[in-house]
């Protein structure tokens, strides 16, 4: 008989390659392309596909597109925009969802726990286009919040008017369980007896929540930024619907580029700014925070 | 149990804050006005009769039906695959495959679509419906993925190796013992992806060309103030089903664990 | 523990070897195993005994070497064909099947009748104790009643060998001790070779005809329990095998089947060859187990040997005390366990005492 580590590793091999393929030519392939656009430049041209005949030759490397991305206001100030839109939001969702995962893993009985969890989960797997329909009209002209607030005599708001806002509100409630998850699962994972060690020691319950509870279970905390961070910054069609034309993040710039100008090299260099972005900010969280939890250590 | 009613009380405010919205749809979607506004101004069935008689948004659910449907089957189909290899057997180059999989969960799903229409428009492809699919397998993979190789690790490896031992191929004991096992966590994989399938937008819009698909659909209506009404009990009727749905897919989840005398350990995600 | 060496091979090993990459889990495996037998692989975790009985069953291929069943070698043949069954540590019970499910699963190919099936089933549950349990869901039972299923499954197909990994490992130490004894019985009943492998050597020597023990992807020694306890071949084999005191020693003279050494704490001895198992180049040692010491009250004097020693420690075990003793003045101190009878009461740390022991008692290890 063959030596099985080989045998196992043809196994695996045979057994992953059809979805490692699939994603490969979905995602990769077309990933590299994108790459490849935003570094291209056409003699007397935009670069796009599928190039015209004879215009082969006049392709050169470039790093001009993303000299303009990075140089032009209009895409400095929507890539700005998506950020500071998606610190808002992560600081919202974070910052609301630390208490509630803290009561589900801290205050609800076991057998329970699942039934919270399943019961935040929920709205999120609901149509993202209809909960963006229900905004429109609760925060639109005389919508539900200004019947809201006029109940208390104030003037109708028409929160819609105020693109970013309602973008950030949407957003917030859109990825409210995101936040909540890891959390959770970093607070279930805290020693219980840690926290009675803490008290025995003295500690005050709340002194026992800052000095023992909170530091373990920042990698939870991160792994919530993280994960509304960098989805938010992405966002599209939020943007579309909540924005309107006057206020658009940098998901509908590459849309713009893409579709409307037919400019596939700047649409290209756009999205990979937006994505080098993201991927640079969140390497830096990553790594500041690890150095800080170390020393906390 | 310790008790804390400050903290009780802000988890109900943020379930209120959370499912808020989702309350207001069936409210308005009964209501007896085209503006949707307080105070309510009496029941009507009227919304959903409109909604029934829309023609065009019959054949958009069916659009979405048939790329949800191959969706759903495709990405369990493939996330099995990809679940059994990396729970089962040690192969070089693992982390790299498992990650690139995973990948899209973190990618704008913009950027996936854009960069699939690009290469679509590079190689002359038309966009339709099955071009949808393509995108959606790839966003709802990841999911499958992480579902299955829950299912497959929550089962015991000697559970092969007994049938095996009593005379059972390496074949009949896959689908004798570990399919039935495993068919739990298949059933709630189908469900999901289902699920994000047929509410997903982006990728319907652009990769669907002149196939609309249900959300797409959905979209096009919000130029439409009077369509308000119709779009919020189409809403109340796609939430209500999503919630089944979803319910279906928890119960089938925790009853596999439970099968397998394994320990709940949340839900999703 | 009735063995007898004239039954026929049922199970030979020539030379096996296998790796896993560059770790060598077994290092050149040679034995056989008689039909009928109960034997044991016995060793501490990590030691191949698993993986060769893994190898037995067709779980893991050999990197080089034969497995014979049976006069027929192993190679190119899969688990399922082999005339083996095995019981997992875990017994690895369908959970979605029931009882009856369970223990009939092997009979799916099977050509008799449903009825004849259904009858074989519930002899098997019967054989084990599970009589009318058939019905019942897999995952409601308990550990015992589970490893039952997983016997009564194994042993309906009627294998040539019985392969049980671990399987009193995951019960509480009544119920491991009353299936010890069922484990017995049963292999008495059906009559085909048992293969255990634990890493309990009281469970080892209490239940095998014969046992392996292993180290380290090798098979240490191969014996019946009696001599495995009484001579071991190697220090490290005395010491995973029960309590064994070693004392230094010095080899004084060695003649044809005589050994004279002197022990410290002890004196001059003169050991019989046998006494002495090859020598592996260690340094010099002799063996004498707790029980072969004995306590000299006031009045009593020895048969054999004595020595004189001052209680360091006193262990209680309500039926047995242990003490600790320092031998003759020197800091050699040895464990000695004594009987708790009337009229012998429980010495004080720090009272002198005189040991008694015999030559006939001692292993000398080299």
């Amino acid at each position: 008989m063959a030596n099985s580590i080989e045998a196992e590793k043809r196994a695996g091999w045979a057994l992953v390659s059809p979805p490692f393929l699939y994603t490969l030519l979905a995602l990769a392939v077309p990933f590299i392309v994108i790459v490849g656009l935003s570094f291209a430049g056409l003699e007397g041209g935009r670069a796009r596909v599928p190039l015209a005949p004879g215009d082969a030759e006049k392709l050169y490397f470039t790093f001009e597109n993303f000299a303009r991305v990075l140089s032009e206001p209009i895409y400095r100030v929507v890539l700005l925009r998506s950020l500071i839109i998606a610190v808002c939001v992560t600081l919202a969702t974070v910052l609301m969802a630390y208490p509630i995962a803290y009561f589900v893993s801290f205050y609800v009985a076991p057998s329970k726990k699942a039934l919270w969890i399943f019961l935040i989960t929920i709205p999120f797997w609901t149509s993202y286009i209809i909960r963006l329909a229900l905004w429109r009209t609760i925060l639109g002209y005389n919508g539900i919040f200004d019947n809201f607030v006029g109940i208390f005599g104030i003037e109708p708001m028409n929160l819609l008017s105020n693109g970013a806002l309602a973008i950030t509100i949407t957003l917030s409630h859109a990825f409210a369980p995101f936040a909540v998850l890891p959390i959770f699962v970093a607070l279930e994972k805290v020693d219980r007896s840690l926290l009675e060690a803490g008290q025995d020691l003295g500690e005050t319950r709340w002194t026992t929540f800052l000095r023992v509870t909170l530091p373990l279970s920042m990698p939870g905390v991160m792994a919530a930024v993280l994960i509304v961070f960098i989805p938010v910054v992405g966002d599209y069609v939020t943007a579309k619907l909540m924005g309107g034309s006057t206020t658009p993040m940098i998901a509908n710039l590459v849309e713009v580029e893409m579709l409307k100008k037919r400019d596939h090299a700047m649409g290209s260099a756009v999205a990979v700014t937006a994505m080098a972005t993201v991927a640079v900010i969140s390497i830096l969280f990553v790594l500041l925070n690890r150095r800080f939890i170390g020393s906390k250590k | 149990m310790k008790s804390a009613p400050g903290l009780r009380s802000y988890a109900i405010l943020y379930l209120v804050f959370l499912y808020g919205p989702i309350l207001i749809l069936p409210l308005f979607a009964f209501n007896n006005a085209t503006v949707v506004s307080f105070p309510l101004s009496g029941f009507t069935t009227k919304w959903f009769s409109e909604m029934m008689a829309d023609q065009a948004l019959w054949r958009a659910l069916r659009t979405s039906l048939q790329i949800s449907l191959s969706t759903a089957v495709i990405a369990t189909a493939l996330g099995v695959m990809a679940a059994r290899a990396a729970v089962r057997y040690r192969w070089p180059g693992k982390p790299g495959v498992m990650g690139l999989i995973l990948l899209p969960l973190v990618l704008p799903e913009i950027i996936i679509a854009m960069s699939m229409l690009i290469v679509l428009i590079w190689l002359g492809a038309p966009q339709m419906w099955f071009t949808v699919i393509l995108g959606h397998v790839l966003i709802t993979l990841p999911f499958s993925v992480t579902i299955m190789t829950a299912a497959f690790q929550s089962i015991d490896v000697s559970f092969e190796e007994a049938a095996l031992d009593l005379g059972e191929t390496p074949i009949s004991s896959f689908r004798l013992i570990t399919l039935p096992l495993v068919m739990p966590g298949i059933i709630s994989s189908f469900l999901i992806s289902f699920t994000i399938s047929i509410d997903e937008y982006i990728i319907a819009n652009f990769l669907g060309g002149n196939d609309t698909a249900l959300s797409v659909y959905i979209y096009g209506q919000f130029r439409f103030p009077a369509k308000v009404p119709m779009v919020l009990a189409l809403g109340t009727c796609l939430v209500a089903m999503s919630i089944l749905l979803l319910t279906i897919a928890e119960y089938f989840r925790r009853r596999g664990v439970a099968r397998v005398g394994g320990k709940d350990s949340g839900g999703f995600l | 523990m009735t063995f007898s060496a004239d039954k026929p091979t049922m199970i030979e090993f020539k030379d096996v070897h296998k790796y896993y990459g560059d770790y060598h889990a077994l290092r050149g495996i040679n034995g056989t195993i008689k039909a009928g037998e109960f034997f044991s692989l016995l060793g501490p975790s990590g030691c191949g005994k698993t993986t060769l009985l893994r190898t037995i069953a067709g779980f893991e291929d050999i990197s080089s070497g034969v497995v014979m069943i049976d006069g027929k070698s192993m190679a190119d043949v899969p688990a399922n064909v082999r005339p083996t069954n095995m019981v997992f540590q875990s017994y690895a019970i369908f959970p979605h099947m029931s009882v009856e499910e369970n223990v009939g699963f092997g009979l799916r190919r099977d050509p008799r009748s449903k009825a004849e099936k259904a009858k074989a089933v519930d002899e098997a549950l019967e054989m084990v104790g599970l009589k009318g349990y058939g019905k019942r869901a897999a995952h409601a039972l308990s550990g015992g009643q589970r490893q039952r299923v997983a016997l009564a499954r194994a042993l309906i197909l009627k294998p040539k060998v019985l392969l049980l990994d671990e399987p009193l490992s995951a019960l509480d130490k009544k119920m491991r001790e009353h299936m010890q004894v069922e484990l017995i019985k049963l292999q008495r009943q059906v009559g085909i070779t048992f293969i255990l492998v634990t890493h309990d050597q009281e469970e080892a020597l209490v239940m095998s005809d014969r046992i392996a023990v292993m180290f380290e992807g090798e098979i240490a020694q191969l014996a019946d329990p009696e001599t495995l306890y009484r001579r071991p071949n190697s220090k490290k084999v005395a010491d995973f095998i029960g309590t064994m005191n070693f004392i230094p020693c010095t080899i004084l003279s060695e003649s044809g089947d005589k050994v004279e050494v002197d022990a410290k704490g002890l004196g001059k001895v003169a050991l019989d060859i046998h006494q002495a198992p090859p020598a592996k180049g260690e340094t010099p040692v002799v063996g004498l187990r707790p029980e072969t010491l004995t306590l000299l009250y006031p009045g009593q004097s020895a048969n054999d040997r004595e020595t004189d020693g001052v209680i360091d420690e006193v262990i209680y075990f309500g039926d047995m005390t242990y003490y600790d003793v320092y031998l003759g003045g020197t800091d050699v101190e040895v464990r000695l366990s004594m009987r708790n009878v009337p009229g012998r009461p429980v010495l004080d740390v720090g009272t002198k005492v005189r040991v008694a022991w015999s030559p006939e008692a001692l292993v000398l290890f080299r």
